[in-house]
């Protein structure tokens, strides 16, 4: 054998190697690795809370946590600030979402469908250790209409400041201008805050804004330990919390924005995070699934990618053109080939897992045959290339929208592909006139009622608004959504939404995608998170590690 | 006396071009079709609802009346209060500034501290194998995108060798910080096992950043030398047999390194528009991922916070570049 080749056994010495200096005996793999370790020793520090023995999860957000007030946002990003920190009467849960009590331990809703009364439970404490009342409850209302940001739009459609009313300290009212069926639905977002601690802090009349910007008021699962606007926030855990604890929990949550994919799958590979946001490439989660150290969670969420047609103008204000450009998307290339299935078909403007979907609506097929039959019938002239705008920075928007371009391409329709940061489509939705031809998006759960759909994307009352970007009016599905909201009878009110949803859909008002499957990357060790379409599986109070540390 | 007045006379003129900078940044934000108040009053916001939120944020007068209005907030030493964060400006940028600055000195000290002697040494041995060497390093830091170099040092150091962090700028959530600045923040505490972690966390950030103005130092000083190596009073220091080193180190690198030290402060200008990316890709909770966010959400006091700041720092870097004139070339500070 070749003397050069004989393998060194182990405890064997080698004398070529006894001839060399020490650092000529470690391998380069060893040698990186005693590097490795060394530099790891200074670069990990010291971590008190692992000495401690608690337990610890980090979650990279995909957007920064920039306000830590519960009433200045109503978005997905931000979520785990209202769901950790604050406690609200009723809340989302599970999948399919159910509302459930919470502060609430009961509700009743008057015949006329004005006046919800809600009962508190007793015994529910803030961080501070003072009890929840029923006057907090009506001064968290007061205050997200005056502050005005977050859910107040919502709400200002069916009540008005001074409408709740403290019966006793454990019973609220709430009376509204007009019957809304969604208003249970929106509850949830009023977020309970410490009264008498905000007042202590207000500044000239601010609502306590600037301070509970960066502080908080709240009786949540986990209670601000740090808030840092350039980098997330951390939470203790609130022992006192009313819904109690299992025999396992984290002691301290941390959620930071991070906002480069790739290092959040990194972090999240490498140990430094153990959730991450975000909705990854099919190969980011393929390299996290084999990696082994981490998990992916999977759901059927509620978040639709569509496309909204401008209907005030022509040519998009003749059907048999809108019912063309439906033909002309290539649904299962784009599901499948490009998304590589990690989406569910999603063939109305009403996500496929609510109430009020008409199963019998099997909506558009990838068919340039019947594209042209349709452009055949148009009376509207197509004499200049549509614009077909998507979101910049989200890729498969893009994606879509150069599909949709080549699909339509072949049906013989020109068109462009133009991109604009969310500002600026928003800012073009408001005017028919300066509103894209065909926008691609997606419509998010913001309360899970199909009215958070097809409500607010046809109803005339929303023209001009992000989710009614086509401009969409129709007297009758007026009428129908207006009978929807009276009601407070679901199965009268799922019919209503079923019929809204045959009508837009023949009338082809708009191009519906997908159906967001939920992935949610977590570490391998971590158990007990919950997945709602509301909360996006960020409320930790359940959450543990099977093998602690 | 003559370094005073050129000094006073520079400030002088920094006021106006602030001024100047912020009317021509205020114009640029607000042509720009977004609108920021539809963004804060939520997606769900009626036009009407958009309008009277409009109103409550003076944003529906007239442009020259908000802009004389921003200008009289400025004197009184106000920039503002975000649409978004509902924080005074100020204080989100003061939160902000420490981190920018610590990894752009860190990056510039990298840069300089490395790139001058390199540059000599490149020009020392003028078309031999280190300059090659050198020249090609330096062509690719002109040529590699930051956010490419900064991957691949993620997946090399914290990945593979795992030798360095990943990202943020120390080991978990930071502890109440001194001056903010967290190299200077463990040393005042005398706290080295802090020190430690934050160099390291410094390190892989700052050499991404550092490694296109690096290229810049080497390239300028190796054109000063060589240009320098030329002149009569290399040949006459030669003759009376002054030693080589001295002559190339004290002698010729100072006459080399004016177009140097000007390019020094025009990369300041790289190194803050490079902290944008490397702060996203690094996670590095500085001013430039606040700059992006607030020019994405249109938050116009946020944009015009950072606007100025770096307008101050392009000031005062063109000031130091001007007083680094002076003392390596007297004759300038006469002009």
């Amino acid at each position: 054998m070749d003397q050069r080749r004989k393998p060194i056994l182990p405890g064997e010495i080698n004398m070529d190697q006894s001839r060399r200096g020490l650092l000529s005996k470690i391998s380069r793999r060893e040698l990186m690795a005693y590097g490795g370790t060394a530099a790891l020793a200074v670069s990990a520090g010291f971590d008190p809370l692992r000495a401690a023995g608690k337990t610890r999860f980090v979650f990279a957000n995909e957007s920064d946590y920039d306000t830590v007030d519960p009433h200045a946002a109503f978005d997905v990003g931000r979520v785990a600030v209202r769901l950790n920190i604050y406690d609200g009467l009723l809340r989302w849960e599970d999948n399919p979402a159910k509302l459930e009590p919470w502060v609430a331990e009961s509700h009743t809703i008057s015949p006329d469908g004005l006046t919800y009364t809600f009962k508190l439970r007793r015994g529910v404490k803030f961080h501070d250790g003072s009890e929840v009342k029923a006057q907090d409850v009506v001064y968290s209302l007061d205050r997200i209409l005056a502050v005005g940001k977050g859910a107040a739009s919502l709400f200002k459609t069916m009540i008005d400041p001074g409408a709740a009313k403290a019966v006793d300290d454990y019973t609220v009212t709430f009376t509204l201008t007009k019957p809304s069926a969604i208003f249970l639905a929106i509850v949830p977002e009023i977020h309970i805050v410490n009264t008498t601690l905000i007042k202590k802090n207000e500044s000239g009349g601010d609502w306590g804004q600037a301070w509970l910007s960066k502080n908080s008021a709240g009786s949540g699962a986990y209670k601000l330990a740090q808030f840092d606007p350039a980098i997330g926030f951390v939470g203790e855990r609130f022992p006192d919390h009313f819904k109690g604890w299992g025999p396992k929990f984290i002691d301290e949550i941390e959620f930071r924005g991070v906002k480069d994919t790739n290092t959040r799958v990194l972090g999240l590979l490498r140990g430094d995070f153990q959730g991450i946001g975000g909705y990854l490439q099919t190969d980011q989660l393929d390299r996290i699934k084999k990696s082994g150290n981490a998990q992916i969670l999977e759901a059927e969420s509620m978040r639709v990618m569509m496309a909204q047609f401008n209907v005030t103008r022509a040519p998009l204000n003749d059907v048999h053109v809108r019912r063309a450009i439906n033909y002309a998307f290539d649904y299962d290339g784009f599901d499948n080939d490009i998304l590589g299935g990690l989406v569910q078909r999603n063939p109305t403007p009403l996500p496929n897992t609510i109430w009020g979907v008409p199963k019998d609506v099997k909506g558009y097929s990838f068919d340039i045959a019947k594209a042209k039959a349709e452009l055949a019938q148009a009376s509207a002239k197509i004499d200049k290339p549509l614009e077909l705008a998507f979101l910049t920075g989200f890729q498969q928007s893009e994606q879509a929208a150069q599909l949709l371009q080549n699909g339509l391409k072949k049906a013989g329709i020109e068109s462009k592909v133009v991109g604009y940061p969310w500002p600026t489509i928003v800012e073009k939705f408001k005017d028919a006139n300066t509103t894209p031809d065909v926008s691609i998006y997606w419509i998010s759960t913001y309360y899970a009622d199909p009215h958070n759909w097809v409500g607010e994307m046809f109803s005339s009352a929303t023209a001009g608004t992000f989710k009614n970007a086509s401009h969409y009016k129709n007297s009758k599905v007026d009428e129908l959504l207006d009978k929807a909201l009276r009601s407070t009878n679901q199965a009268e009110r799922a019919k209503l939404y079923e019929e809204v949803t045959r009508i837009v859909v023949d009338d082809a008002a708009g191009l519906w995608i997908y159906n967001t499957k939920w992935y949610g990357p977590y570490a391998a060790k971590l158990k007990g998170i919950a997945f709602c379409p509301i909360g996006s599986a960020q409320e930790m109070r359940t959450a543990f590690y099977d093998n602690e540390g | 006396m003559r370094l005073v007045a050129l000094v006073l006379k520079r400030l002088a003129w920094l006021a106006p071009t602030l001024a100047g900078l912020v009317a021509i940044v205020f114009f640029i934000s607000r042509v720009i079709p977004a609108d920021p108040v539809a963004l804060v009053a939520g997606e769900t916001a009626s036009r009407a609802q958009i309008e009277l939120l409009r109103q409550k944020l003076g944003l529906d007068q007239p442009l020259i009346v908000q802009l004389a209005q921003y200008y009289k907030q400025l004197l009184s030493g106000d920039l503002g209060t975000s649409l978004f964060t509902t924080r005074p400006v100020w204080e989100d940028l003061s939160a902000r500034l420490p981190a920018t600055i610590e990894l752009t000195v860190a990056a510039m000290l990298v840069s300089v501290v490395l790139g001058i002697p390199l540059g000599v040494v490149s020009a020392l041995y003028r078309n031999r194998f280190i300059d090659h060497l050198l020249r090609v390093v330096t062509v690719a830091g002109l040529a590699v995108a930051s956010f490419w170099l900064a991957l691949l040092l993620q997946l090399l150091f914290a990945m593979d060798l795992r030798w360095l962090p990943l990202q943020a700028r120390i080991t978990g959530f930071p502890p109440p910080a001194t001056t903010g600045f967290y190299v200077i923040d463990a040393l005042i505490e005398g706290n080295f096992t802090r020190l430690g972690n934050v160099l390291a966390h410094l390190t892989l950030p700052a050499l991404t950043l550092a490694f296109p103005a690096l290229a810049t130092v080497v390239r300028f000083t190796r054109a000063g030398v060589l240009e320098t190596l030329q002149r009569s009073f290399v040949t006459y220091q030669r003759a009376m047999g002054i030693p080589a080193g001295l002559i190339v180190w004290k002698y010729v690198l100072r006459n080399s390194l004016v177009s140097t030290v000007t390019q020094i402060g025009l990369l300041f200008g790289i190194l803050l528009a490079g902290a944008v990316v490397i702060e996203t890709v690094f996670q590095w909770p500085g001013i430039g991922s606040y700059a992006f966010e607030a020019i994405l959400q249109s938050d116009y006091p946020g944009v015009m916070g950072f606007t100025l700041y770096a307008g101050v720092v392009f000031g005062v870097v063109n000031l130091i570049v001007d007083v680094s004139h002076a003392v390596l070339d007297p004759r300038e500070a006469a002009a």
